[in-house]
């Protein structure tokens, strides 16, 4: 009993974890309507700057976390300036296929960098301590408020702030938002940008839970997508939900199955929803015009 | 150097039939494969456990490997049923090439794991006298690929192919019109399905041992390289882009020689930033390619 309770803390934890990812990936999807395979290699790429801050010149690392989130925040638009604002207006298999080179490019930078070798920050470890016996350490705590924290964030920015409500407009129907005047251009930067701060985010807590290394991000990202869809693309609150889903049933899931198909959990989770129900747990139907 | 151009040309043999593949599906039929690598692995192995384990000759195992390519291509396509956008499908049949490459990683009775298998027998190798071998592998590679041609030519010039053009350049209108989506895209998977089989039985032919690592992602990375470079839809013009892709890849060999001091991580680091970049280049500056597709002309 105490240690199926113990699989569903860890569950949670590995679905706190991709949220932050997945909200980055269902933001992008709102605004750009592509999925962007390229979030894992940016989310390893936001880790191992925020390692070199950390590590190599020894800065905190809340820090370090803070100076990569806005330098990788620029970063991205200038990324998104060289590729896919060139192909804006494609066909969203176009963008895909763009992304996809673009995680080959960016992963391999940090592997030219900084080698295969797993890394760690610079944090001094503690013992994992016992709360109502369930084992959890300090990492998994920082973990869960960080992403509390960036959640609720993230639900004022979208809800009450002009900027939110833009992209919103945007994502909802771009043509329409485009005639109301609002700047579609800069929204789109702006959704890089926060879409930065978000991976920038992930990347430090999956480093945290896991270690840094250049496949890190792409291992996460048919997770990241599942949670994604399972909440429905472009659905924030969806996003979350869906990420606790798949963290949760994955780790349950090795209980029947070998660990090493973890990843085959998310994948039938997709199957099953783009059969039953399309849209997502909180999505939108989407009709075809 | 003939021996070497003469292994190039056979890895470019199986290179453009699954360019070709990969053309079929999304150049003809608009629907994106991101599970390449996993299937063409898939393929490669189907062909070796049939042949190593099961002791079954070539020609079965190379038509089986092809069938159970085929098979999970059609199921792919028909779990994806309800959803008409390309988003969705590029997620899964991304996902399910993970899973096939996670099998061949972690199963090691049947897939020898890390290691691979090895030991593949080249077909026919007690027939045709060990001089001359290499001359008669490159020739019936040829040969293989150009019965390719011809045959998905013909059937790009069928009802079935102007259906195929139909739907992927707009499938409401298509069913409209009254031709079955789900059939017609199942059958077009399927068909690509066949191809990647062939391409993986030939690959593991063609190296005689297969490991997980020749199955990464930079296959799909070439293979989309090569289907966008020839231009969507041109058959000869995938494989003139196969020709090129290998060449480009075999160019970046000699980096070593340029820039002194990397080791051989980095310097295939540094060949799949080229790779990247060289894709993302050429969707930008050339998206339609350097070949046409056929069209009837009026």
């Amino acid at each position: 009993m105490c240690n199926l309770i113990q699989i569903i803390f860890n569950g949670f934890i590995t679905g706190i974890v991709i949220t932050l990812p997945a909200l980055a990936i269902t933001l992008l999807f709102g605004v750009l309507r592509f999925p962007n395979f390229a979030v894992g290699s940016m989310l390893t790429l936001a880790a191992y700057i925020v390692f070199t801050f950390n590590v190599l010149f020894g800065i905190s690392l809340l820090i370090s976390s803070i100076i990569t989130a806005i330098i990788f925040g620029f970063l991205l638009i200038l990324i998104d300036q060289l590729t896919f604002a060139k192909l804006r207006g494609s066909s969203s298999i176009t963008l895909m296929v763009c992304s996809l080179g673009l995680s080959f490019v960016l992963e391999n930078i940090a592997r030219l960098m900084y080698g295969n070798n797993a890394k760690s920050f610079a944090i001094e470890l503690a013992r994992p301590f016992f709360f109502m016996d369930i084992r959890m350490n300090r990492e998994q705590i920082i973990i869960i408020i960080v992403s509390t924290i960036a959640m609720i964030f993230m639900y004022i920015l979208l809800k009450h702030m002009p900027i939110g409500r833009a992209m919103r407009a945007v994502s909802d129907n771009p043509s329409l938002s485009l005639v109301r005047g609002i700047d579609t251009p800069i929204i789109i930067k702006w959704t890089w940008f926060i879409s930065g701060i978000l991976l920038t985010t992930g990347g430090v807590l999956i480093g945290m839970d896991r270690a840094i290394e250049p496949p890190m991000g792409s291992s996460y990202l048919v997770a990241i997508f599942a949670a994604a869809i399972l909440g429905g693309l472009g659905s924030p609150l969806g996003a979350f939900f869906g990420s606790i889903i798949i963290g949760v049933v994955g780790e349950l899931s090795t209980l029947v199955i070998p660990p090493n198909y973890r990843i085959g959990i998310p994948l039938a989770v997709i199957a099953l929803i783009l059969i039953f129900r399309p849209q997502g747990i909180f999505g939108k139907p989407n009709i075809k015009k | 150097m003939l021996s070497f151009i003469i292994l190039m040309s056979s890895v470019i043999c199986f290179s453009a039939i699954l360019a070709l593949a990969l053309n079929f599906q999304w150049g003809l039929g608009g629907m994106i494969n991101f599970g390449l690598a996993g299937l063409y692995a898939l393929g490669a192995y189907a062909c070796a456990i049939f042949i190593l384990k099961l002791n079954f000759g070539f020609f079965e195992s190379t038509i089986l490997s092809m069938l159970i390519v085929s098979l999970v291509c059609a199921f792919i396509s028909i779990v994806t049923l309800k959803v008409s956008e390309e988003d969705y499908f590029a997620i899964v049949t991304l996902g399910v090439g993970e899973m096939f490459r996670l099998i061949a990683l972690n199963e090691d009775w049947l897939t020898g794991g890390a290691l691979g298998l090895s030991g593949i027998p080249r077909p026919l190798a007690n027939i045709i006298p060990s001089d001359i071998y290499i001359y008669v592998f490159l020739g019936a590679y040829i040969l293989i690929l150009f019965t390719c041609i011809f045959l998905l030519n013909i059937l790009a010039r069928s009802a079935f192919g102007r259906t195929m053009r139909a739907i992927r350049e707009d499938d409401v209108v298509a069913v409209t019109l009254g031709k079955n989506l789900l059939w017609a895209r199942a059958r077009i998977f399927a068909i690509g399905g066949l191809l990647i089989g062939l391409a993986g039985s030939m690959h593991a032919f063609y190296y005689q041992y297969i490991d997980p690592t020749q199955f990464s992602n930079i296959v799909i990375a070439y293979a989309i390289m090569a289907v966008i470079a020839g231009g969507k839809g041109s058959h000869f013009g995938v494989v003139f882009g196969s020709i090129f892709i290998m060449i480009l890849l075999e160019g970046s060999r000699f980096l070593k020689e340029i820039i002194p001091g990397l080791g051989s991580d980095q310097l295939s680091a540094v060949r799949i930033i080229i790779i990247g970049v060289g894709l993302i280049l050429v969707l930008i500056y050339r998206p339609n390619g350097f070949m046409k597709e056929y069209q009837l002309k009026v």
